[in-house]
């Protein structure tokens, strides 16, 4: 049971001068767009230097869901992730090279988008586990200190829900100012969980979050984004067909850069309407 | 199955290891592995044979030491100090003094001086442009007999020559128009004959020596004071120098007969190693004339001890007469300087005349007779406040002047270099462009390549008077130590070895900022953070370990670093004075390094100095290892946990 405390940060728009007005007019009207969460990307073109990796992405991507995207190494997974909250920019040469994301109604690759105010709105934990060197308390907080949250108790509030909402705070509430690096694997990741969710974004990123755990740490964490999706819309990517059958909502499954199916998790298992997709979760390759 | 020794089937034979040479194994493997052992042994070997060769040099230190401590006290010197320090004292606020007067007197007479000091330069000048006009006339009039229209011929060359130098040598800026004109006329009626000044330079003499005694006059109860301050010391003085003549009588003797003693313990050693009966015996012969008479200390020291008495009388008067002095020394200077310099004296004056009351203590508690013992020896080499050598007094080898000076040159160059090359390794490494990058390392790496005795040029040439030139700029006056007396002072041999270091921790910071594992910028960015706060939140903090390393590596480049500080520390062996807080650095000093560099070539092996000169070199040997100790703690204290 997630208990989430009173605590509430204030939401920054991406941008904040965009009026409901202006967000209306690039509303897509088939899309259910509009609501929180809501990621659509349209016949999006995404390359590493000369190198492209992503082919006319298409797909919408509903809020309050658990979305998994499958496939095989190197087919792009990472990449579509990381372009939803624009960490690719981190890259030398990573761009996109046409099309567009929009997330909230506005495309996160225009121009006056602040990069900074969209990675709150969008969370990201990543395959690692990766902590800061500093305490529990302080890696949970990171997130709001950096956004100028000042007030210790506010801290201290959102600390505690990030905490509880990462099913963490029983193990933690006593070692908060102990050293992050002290905990073990699956709680780290869980950490890594917490400190994204503490600044309340809308949207979680997970790119394989399980893979470096053991199953038992695999199972909380699967546990834990069952409910977390009652709050933030989940976009995670797996190696391992099983944790998709057992978390999402949605499926995607991605070949050589390609979306080449996506649709519920049941259907995408059990009655795939393309071939390659039937091949993969057949085992036929991998 | 029987026959096999091991009980071992065939197969599993070629497992077992086979036997090597006198138990070392010789195969390939184990070779390289022995080579590399090998060096690491060599190196340790190395370690070893360089502290043992220190140790060999220095030991006796202690001992020959002691010994001349033993005779400074047994011959009376050291009592004779007890008087040295109050006067040394007095000697030191006086100069204080007459420096504050002098300011006071430059604000009255320093125009004109500066007037009459330029109109010299210049008349010096055109005499030594026109010298090939001047001689031929000088010899003319000299002759006697030379007709007067060929003198009137020369006398017109000179003057005209005068006038072409006066055209391409600008007149100072001192002057106006027609003071100009008047100093143009003086100069062109120069003549080897006329002996008199030329009137206008004749009249800026005048102006002078009449604001001179004009400032004298209006100075003169201070002139008064000061003449009455330094003359308060002279019965003591006078007393004192009885008492040095007398002591120094003693110590000659003393060391006279050190050395006979010596002498004769060589010549029976000598006799010892003799090959045939016939040498030994001259040997002891000889030995046996060294005559050796015991040093009469006692009778010294009693006539010494006489001189107390008349040294407790005199007291009374000289406090009379400083504080007397005291109260003549005007209450509002007008000078700044003057005002700094009347306000330290004032300061420690009451302090002064509490250390000549404790002289008297210490003379009345001293024993001459006290043995001193090995270990002050060593104290008063660790301790000792003075560093003199080659003295005609006593030498002292105390190394706290040296190791003060290293150590403020050190603090200043870290203080100075630190934020330097962690800033450049954070710009370098987080913000700059590849482009950058690839101008930037090199330019930084390349300061290494500068000789150090470059360096030193550039420290004195350049720096020292930069420094001396900024320190008397009127709004800085506010930092403490300005503006600066030297220009060869341990700011700029810090400033100097801030640059030296900075390379060595540069690339070390940079190294460490390098190493902070990418997930942590990524994570911190993911969450929404700017490359700034990236950098100084997450980035910076993690590579601290690294940091810290780089700085220590680079204290123990300062440290040791002799060259710039030989050249450009100003080499005076003192304790900086701190009485002027961290201005103090504006102050000269000797450094550990620079006293070994400078003086081991000068003494003669063996002696009591060259043994002083190898205890610094194991000082800063253990400094370096104390250095290299902490970094290594410090490294390990604040090293990342590993996940
Ligand atoms: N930083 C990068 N620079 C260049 N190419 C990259 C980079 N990261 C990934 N790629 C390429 O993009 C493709 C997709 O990679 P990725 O998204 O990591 O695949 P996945 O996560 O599905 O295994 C791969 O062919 C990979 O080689
Ligand atoms: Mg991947």
């Amino acid at each position: 049971m997630v208990t989430a405390a009173p605590y509430e940060p204030k939401k920054k728009q991406i941008v904040d001068h965009l009026a409901p007005t202006a967000v209306d007019k690039t509303f897509n009207s088939k899309a259910t767009a509009g609501e929180e969460g809501m990621i659509s990307v349209r016949d999006m073109d995404f390359n590493y230097g000369a190198k492209r990796a992503l082919h006319h992405i298409q797909m919408e991507i509903p809020s309050k869901q658990v979305t998994a995207f499958i496939g095989p190494s190197g087919c792009g997974k990472s990449t579509l992730l990381r372009c939803f909250n624009r960490i690719n920019d981190r890259i030398q040469g990573a761009h996109i090279a046409s099309g567009q994301v929009i997330i909230k109604g506005k495309n996160i690759y225009d121009k006056d988008v602040d990069t900074t105010s969209l990675r709150r709105q969008v969370g990201m934990v990543f395959q690692k586990y990766n902590p800061f060197p500093k305490s529990i308390y302080e890696n949970v907080v990171y997130g709001l200190r950096i956004s100028g949250v000042k007030k210790k108790a506010d801290l201290n509030d959102a600390c505690e829900y990030a905490l509880k909402s990462a099913a963490l705070w029983d193990e933690c509430k006593d070692r908060l100012k102990q050293n992050a690096f002290g905990l073990s694997g699956g709680q780290m990741q869980r950490l890594c969980i917490a400190r994204a969710i503490a600044v309340k974004p809308d949207i979680l990123l997970m790119d394989e979050p399980c893979s470096a755990l053991d199953p038992i740490a695999t199972l909380k964490v699967e546990e834990l984004i069952l409910q977390l999706k009652e709050q933030f819309t989940v976009v995670i990517v797996t190696h391992n067909m099983q944790q998709a059958r057992r978390v999402a909502d949605l499926t995607a499954f991605m070949y050589l850069g390609e979306l080449i199916e996506f649709a519920d998790t049941l259907t995408i298992f059990s009655n795939p309407q393309q071939l390659k997709t039937e091949e993969y979760i057949r085992g036929q390759f991998s | 199955m029987n026959d096999n020794p091991n009980g071992i089937s065939e197969d599993m034979q070629a497992l077992l290891k086979k036997p090597g040479l006198l138990g070392v194994r010789v195969d390939r493997q184990s070779l390289i592995k022995h080579f590399f052992n090998g060096c690491a042994g060599i190196t340790i070997i190395t370690l070893f044979l360089i502290m043992w060769s220190l140790l060999r040099e220095s030991t006796g230190f202690l001992p020959t030491y002691r010994w001349e401590l033993s005779v400074y006290r047994q011959a009376g010197l050291e009592y004779a100090d007890f008087i040295e320090k109050p006067l040394s004292e007095h000697l030191a606020l006086h100069s204080k003094l007459n420096r504050a007067f002098n300011a006071e007197l430059n604000t009255i007479s320093r125009e004109s001086k500066l007037r009459r000091d330029a109109a010299f330069l210049i008349k010096q000048q055109i005499e030594e442009k026109t010298v090939l006009q001047r001689e031929p006339l000088q010899e003319a009039l000299d002759a006697g007999n030379t007709p007067p229209e060929k003198i009137t011929a020369l006398r017109k060359t000179l003057t005209e020559a005068t006038a072409a130098a006066l055209g391409s040598e600008p007149l100072p800026k001192l002057f106006n128009e027609s003071e100009k004109k008047s100093l143009t006329a003086d100069l062109l009626g120069l003549q080897p004959d006329v002996t008199d000044m030329p009137p206008f330079i004749k009249s800026l003499m005048d102006k002078f020596i009449e604001q001179d005694k004009a400032g004298k006059e209006k100075y003169a109860a201070f002139i008064s004071a000061l003449d009455a301050f330094e003359e308060a010391s002279e019965p003591i003085t006078e007393l004192h120098d009885g008492m040095k003549e007398q002591v120094l009588e003693v110590k000659k003797a003393a060391t006279q007969q050190h050395m006979a003693e010596d002498a004769k313990f060589k010549l029976l050693e000598a006799a010892r190693a003799a090959k045939t009966a016939e040498k030994r015996e001259g040997f002891e012969k000889d030995a046996a004339q060294t005559d050796i008479n015991p040093i009469d200390y006692k009778t010294n020291i009693d006539s010494l001890i006489t001189k107390l008495p008349e040294y407790e009388s005199l007291i009374p008067a000289y406090k009379d007469a400083v504080s007397k002095a005291m109260e003549g020394i005007p209450q509002k200077a007008d000078t700044h300087e003057a005002r700094e310099l009347i306000d330290q004296v004032r300061k420690s004056f009451p302090k002064h005349l509490a250390h000549v009351d404790e002289s008297v203590d210490h003379m009345k508690a001293w024993q001459w007779d006290k043995p001193i013992p090995l270990f002050r020896a060593l104290t008063a080499f660790l301790f000792g406040g003075d560093w003199i050598t080659n003295s005609s007094w006593q030498d002292f080898y105390g190394v706290i002047p040296l190791f003060t000076g290293s150590l403020l040159i050190a603090i200043t160059a870290l203080l100075i270099a630190l934020p330097f090359s962690v800033a450049a390794a954070i710009y370098t490494n987080q913000f700059a462009s590849p482009r950058e990058q690839e101008i930037i390392k090199p330019f930084i790496e390349f300061i290494q390549a500068i000789p150090s005795v470059v360096l030193g040029f550039i420290g004195i040439s350049v720096l020292g008077d930069l420094i001396k030139e900024t320190s008397n700029i009127p709004w800085l006056q506010w930092i403490p130590g300005f503006p600066v007396q030297e220009r060869l002072n341990m700011f700029n041999a810090g400033l100097l070895l801030a640059l030296m270091a900075i390379p060595t921790m540069f690339s070390l910071a940079e190294d460490a900022l390098q190493n902070v594992p990418r997930a942590f910028s990524e994570a911190s960015e993911a969450l929404g953070a700017t490359k700034l706060q990236t950098v100084f939140r997450v980035i910076f903090p993690a590579s601290i370990s690294g940091v810290f390393a780089a700085m220590l590596l680079g204290l123990g480049r300062i440290i040791g670093e002799t060259m710039v500080v030989l050249l450009v520390a100003g080499n005076r062996i003192a304790i900086p004075d701190f009485s002027d807080g961290i201005g103090a650095v504006f102050q000269p000093a000797h450094t550990l390094t620079g006293i070994i560099a400078q003086e081991l070539g000068e003494v003669s092996r063996g002696s009591a100095h060259w043994q002083a000169l190898f205890m610094v070199g194991i000082l800063l040997f253990f400094i370096s290892l104390l250095i290299n100790f902490l970094s290594r703690k410090v490294v390990k204290r604040f090293q990342l946990p590993k996940i």
